[in-house]
């Protein structure tokens, strides 16, 4: 009895190693291939049988990047559209989710309704008539154009977050505060604010990739290369219909950077899920 | 004293809601109208327009490729969220087990999540090239193919290789979730249901599956979602092609919009698919709300 429970035993061990090897090499397995890639000179790289690991290294790919094309400046760009893009989301939720979770005030509950319904309207839906309406203001072409469409989509999410996290924070705090003679600024300023701190870095962290990774707006809203992100960049790299996978490939690599490092980051406190505030626990 | 209170909770409630009633019902909202009054016009880009009534509406549902985008939609959305929920909970349940190197295999399975979207497009794009791509070279090597398969130009296999790229990308959001959702299980019921005899299969279907079906509904329905709207994977992969064999709803919009220049048309298209968004969003919705009155 005790002999086969231990042999059941190793057999799960077993089984749990090649599934857990299995799911790495799957998951890891592109993106060793995209960084390999970026190192293989252009004659390995269109060989008719490439080979699992390089026979040569070179770092030309990422030279002709940075001097012969136009990629760092796209990369300042996503930059700059994503830091302030999420920083200006950031102060709208911020103050939008505590008047929704805190304040007393007649639609309250709609508002928190439409936000929802927002968070969820793709852009695949609004991207023509964004188009339309960016075009009319003056914005068209202008990268400054995407720090007010991606509110559209990052405003919803951080409010989304941000409420579930508010509502969290016991009442009885804020509460004494007014006591003391606070009123609701500083509550928000002295109480919320440096309790719901590390959440509020999350939610940060969520938006800026949200807003790096966005390419379809992008795609409509830019159309010079020097008002373009990476993510656009990136697909500039071609002639006609001839891809140059050598720069593709270090231009990916590189603006991966920024999104991974931060998901890593923040990867200890995904323990509640990827949606953390949508499903939370 | 109090009363000062209430009433500047209020005016602050007003003035703090005021920018997020601003987003959504101008930023947002304006363009959603607009985009159905358009749906009506015969608007291309430079021209000036008028109003043709239900005519681009009539004119999709009679083209045959309205039909053949519909279904890719369809077999998209669902082939993919079916997959994505299987591979997704089948992780999960390994990465609840303890063992050595759980935490670099947990690590590993977050990065297709990680990476930008259209990173992982351009990387299967080129795993996927029918000369130089590194999948047919392996395929061969083991003997599983003599002639390289066409990933990208083959009418029968384009919605295959995008459907993979967005299963490979989605799997992390379904495992990290669902996860979660295990590590609430308190393990007291295990061992009830074990002293009752239940065996693994009864354990999973009876302790697992209801602890966290709210779970499992909500990142279902999300993904569903974002799948059914999916643009980034499709287009830079296959751009839709061959002859829209791999195109859905929001691939058709676009060409439909820009490359085509009939804007009227494909508004009339988006507007098309509103219906089935409208009732995941009233699902999602519901879902998430009668989630939330249990705590």
């Amino acid at each position: 009895m005790i002999k086969s429970n231990k042999k059941n035993q190793n057999i799960k061990v077993i089984l749990i190693y090649i599934i857990s090897i299995i799911g790495v090499l799957w998951s890891l397995f592109p993106i060793y291939w995209m960084i390999k890639s970026s190192f293989t000179p252009d004659a390995e790289m269109y060989q008719l049988n490439p080979k699992l690991v390089p026979s040569h290294f070179t770092l030309d790919h990422y030279k002709d990047l940075f001097t012969e094309t136009i990629f760092m400046k796209n990369f300042v760009n996503s930059i700059y559209v994503s830091v302030f893009s999420t920083l200006i989301a950031l102060f709208f939720s911020i103050t939008g989710s505590y008047a929704m979770t805190r304040l007393r005030y007649k639609g309250r509950l709609f508002i928190k309704n439409s936000i929802f319904f927002s968070y969820l309207l793709p852009a695949s839906v609004l991207f023509i008539p964004m188009y339309i309406m960016i075009s009319r203001v003056g914005l068209g072409n202008n990268k400054n154009a995407l720090l007010i469409v991606y509110q559209t989509f990052i405003i919803p999410y951080c409010c989304y977050m941000l409420m579930s996290y508010f509502t969290a924070i016991p009442k009885a705090m804020e509460e004494a505060a007014f006591v003391d003679g606070c009123n609701h600024i500083q509550a928000l300023v002295k109480i919320i604010l440096p309790i719901a701190l590390p959440s509020i870095a999350v939610v940060a962290t969520f938006a800026f990739t949200l807003s790096w990774n966005e390419y379809l707006y992008a795609l409509v809203l830019t159309t010079s290369p020097s008002q373009q992100t990476v993510t656009i960049g990136i697909s500039n790299f071609k002639y006609s219909d001839t891809f140059i996978w050598g720069l593709i490939m270090s231009s990916s690599v590189i603006a991966s950077l920024p999104a991974v490092i931060l998901y890593m980051l923040a990867q200890k406190f995904l323990k509640t899920g990827l949606a953390a505030g949508s499903v939370k626990q | 004293m109090q009363n000062s209170l209430i009433k500047q909770e209020k005016k602050l409630g007003y003035i703090f809601s005021f920018p997020i009633v601003f987003l959504v019902f101008i930023i947002i909202g304006l363009p959603s109208i607009y985009t159905f009054i358009i749906s009506f016009t015969n608007k291309r880009i430079g021209y000036s327009y008028h109003f043709v009534g239900v005519d681009n509406y009539l004119r999709i549902f009679k083209d045959p490729t309205y039909w053949l985008v519909l279904r890719n939609t369809f077999i998209y959305t669902v082939s993919c969220i079916v997959l994505k929920l299987v591979l997704g909970f089948a992780f999960a349940m390994l990465l609840n087990e303890k063992f050595k190197g759980r935490g670099f295999v947990r690590v590993s399975m977050l990065v297709p999540w990680a990476i930008p979207g259209m990173v992982a497009a351009h990387t299967w794009r080129w795993m996927y090239n029918d000369q130089y791509g590194i999948i047919n070279v392996i395929l061969k090597n083991i003997g599983f193919i003599d002639s390289p398969i066409l990933w990208l130009s083959d009418r029968n296999i384009a919605l295959i290789s995008v459907i993979i790229v967005n299963i490979w990308r989605g799997i992390p959001f379904f495992l990290f979730s669902i996860l979660g959702g295990l590590q609430t299980i308190d393990t007291q019921l295990y061992d009830a249901a074990k002293v009752d005899g239940a065996n693994v299969v009864k354990r999973f279907l009876n302790v697992t599956v209801p602890s966290i079906a709210p779970v499992l509904t909500i990142t279902t329905l999300l993904s569903t979602i974002w799948t059914f709207n999916d643009f980034d994977n499709i287009w830079l992969i296959t751009g839709g092609g061959p002859l829209n064999a791999s195109s859905v709803i929001s691939t058709y919009t676009y060409s439909t919009a820009f490359i085509s220049n009939q804007m009227g048309r494909a508004l009339a298209v988006s507007i098309s698919i509103i219906p089935i968004l409208v009732i995941l969003l009233i699902i999602a919705n519901k879902m998430i709300g009668s989630n939330e009155s249990d705590r």
